[in-house]
């Protein structure tokens, strides 16, 4: 383990404008990630697509207070959850460093104008993120599926 | 490659470089699965998980867990003495108590201590007191530290685990940002980390309790701040319930610190914007 503090004064970092989001698969990838080589075609609501080797995927997306997430749920043939993949995760709020010394760090940006960083949610470190709004989104989903979906 | 999944109630990143794309897939594939498997194991709320069985029967007799059950139970032990009884999972009651925590067929229970589990050979567990265990403050760091070991075991040397905010990195160093509690939209630069791990805790988020009762308390110091309570250690785990000490205690120096080769310290978003003013 090697820890490294930055000595500089801690900097603050104000909110700006809105973040860049993290983009892990696109929803072909996704797909595939789920019901790896299958073939897929919409199954006539937007979003819900029909895997060749049986099964579905639904993609859909949950807006909390803080974040905007893209996500798929695979279900099997038999109702059952496959697997829940997240397809785009971001935070309704950018990032401004203030910090001289810091910003200094970043070469060729202009001292003058707000700095955005993009900040990747694997860099930071806080009380823990809670993953609700993407649970009770899963929820509405499989319950949509059971009364509606199912059976096409 | 980079994949986020919901687990253990928050969400999982898995960051993984240096291998081929088909290899990375069946890497990050085993990591979640690992993360899944803890999940399944150590769940309060999954009655048919190892920590429901203890928690319902381990005080009438000798329950039998898996071993990574088992190895969290032995860690946490080891934290309970070595703090002195600060980092104590039995707090399975005042979380109930307080409504954070479900307490269906738990009517037996009443406040106690770690002190109550007794480890047993073959990985059986035995409570000498009718004590609930919340694996909260220990098993995400466990689960992180279980997806490292997953993906070195696929060839990856080069990645990142971030369960919601406990991470543990492997490879090249990596810059890392502190979120401090109720002010989500400040981040403040703390340090670099190779080959280790953090985790961060708010105050609101953590019940002190009264060492010689187990009665949920209030800390010495009321820290309904808005500051972050990290640790960084060689370990997920470590790091993980070393910060549930530190935000009781806010006391940076303290010798378990070091005995676990880990490193604390305190952000306040507050104090910053002063000085950058």
């Amino acid at each position: 383990m090697q820890w490294t503090p930055f000595l500089a004064a801690p900097a603050a970092i104000m909110l700006v404008a809105p973040a860049a989001a993290t983009t892990y698969l696109t929803a072909e990838q996704a797909q595939q990630a789920i019901f790896p080589g299958a073939s897929f075609s919409p199954a006539g609501q937007p979003g819900v697509f029909q895997a060749s080797s049986g099964g579905v995927v639904i993609i859909d997306r949950v807006i909390g207070k803080h974040e905007y997430i893209k996500f798929a749920v695979g279900i099997h043939a038999n109702g059952a959850i496959k697997q829940v993949e997240i397809l785009e995760y971001s935070e309704s709020y950018g990032y401004e460093i203030r910090e001289a010394a810091w910003r200094a760090q970043f070469a060729g940006k202009s001292a003058a104008s707000p700095l955005q960083l993009n900040v990747d949610i694997n860099n930071i470190s806080g009380a823990t993120l809670s993953s609700r709004h993407l649970t009770e989104g899963v929820k509405r989903i499989m319950t949509a599926y059971a009364t509606s979906l199912k059976g096409r | 490659m980079r994949r986020a999944r919901p687990l253990l109630g928050t969400y999982v990143e898995i960051e993984a470089h240096g291998c081929a794309d088909s290899m990375l897939v069946r890497a990050i594939d085993a990591a979640f699965d690992a993360v899944a498997r803890v999940q399944r194991l150590m769940s309060f709320h999954d009655p048919d998980s190892d920590l429901a069985r203890l928690n319902r029967r381990a005080a009438f007799e000798p329950i039998s867990v898996d071993r990574w059950t088992m190895a969290v139970l032995r860690q946490a032990r080891q934290m309970f003495e070595a703090t002195e009884g600060l980092f104590d999972c039995a707090a399975g009651h005042e979380l109930m108590q307080r409504g954070l925590l479900p307490s269906q067929d738990l009517g037996h229970v009443a406040p106690g201590t770690f002190a109550a589990v007794t480890l047993l050979a073959d990985n059986r567990v035995r409570f000498s007191a009718p004590i609930a265990l919340d694996l909260g403050g220990i098993a995400k760091g466990f689960a992180v530290d279980r997806a490292i070991a997953a993906l070195r075991g696929h060839g990856v040397r080069e990645a990142v685990v971030n369960a919601g905010g406990d991470m543990r990195v492997i490879g090249t160093a990596r810059p890392i940002l502190i979120r401090c509690p109720t002010e989500p939209d400040g981040l403040v630069p703390a340090g670099l980390l190779q080959n280790g791990a953090i985790a961060t805790s708010g105050a609101l988020a953590t019940v002190a309790r009264d060492r010689m009762t187990g009665h949920a308390m209030q800390p010495a110091t009321p820290r309904g701040d808005r500051k972050a309570y990290s640790v960084v250690a060689p370990t997920c785990l470590v790091a993980d319930a070393l910060t549930k000490v530190l935000v009781q205690t806010g006391d940076i120096d303290a010798g378990y610190f070091a005995q676990f080769g880990a490193r604390a310290f305190i952000t306040s978003p507050a104090a910053a914007n002063v000085r950058a003013a």
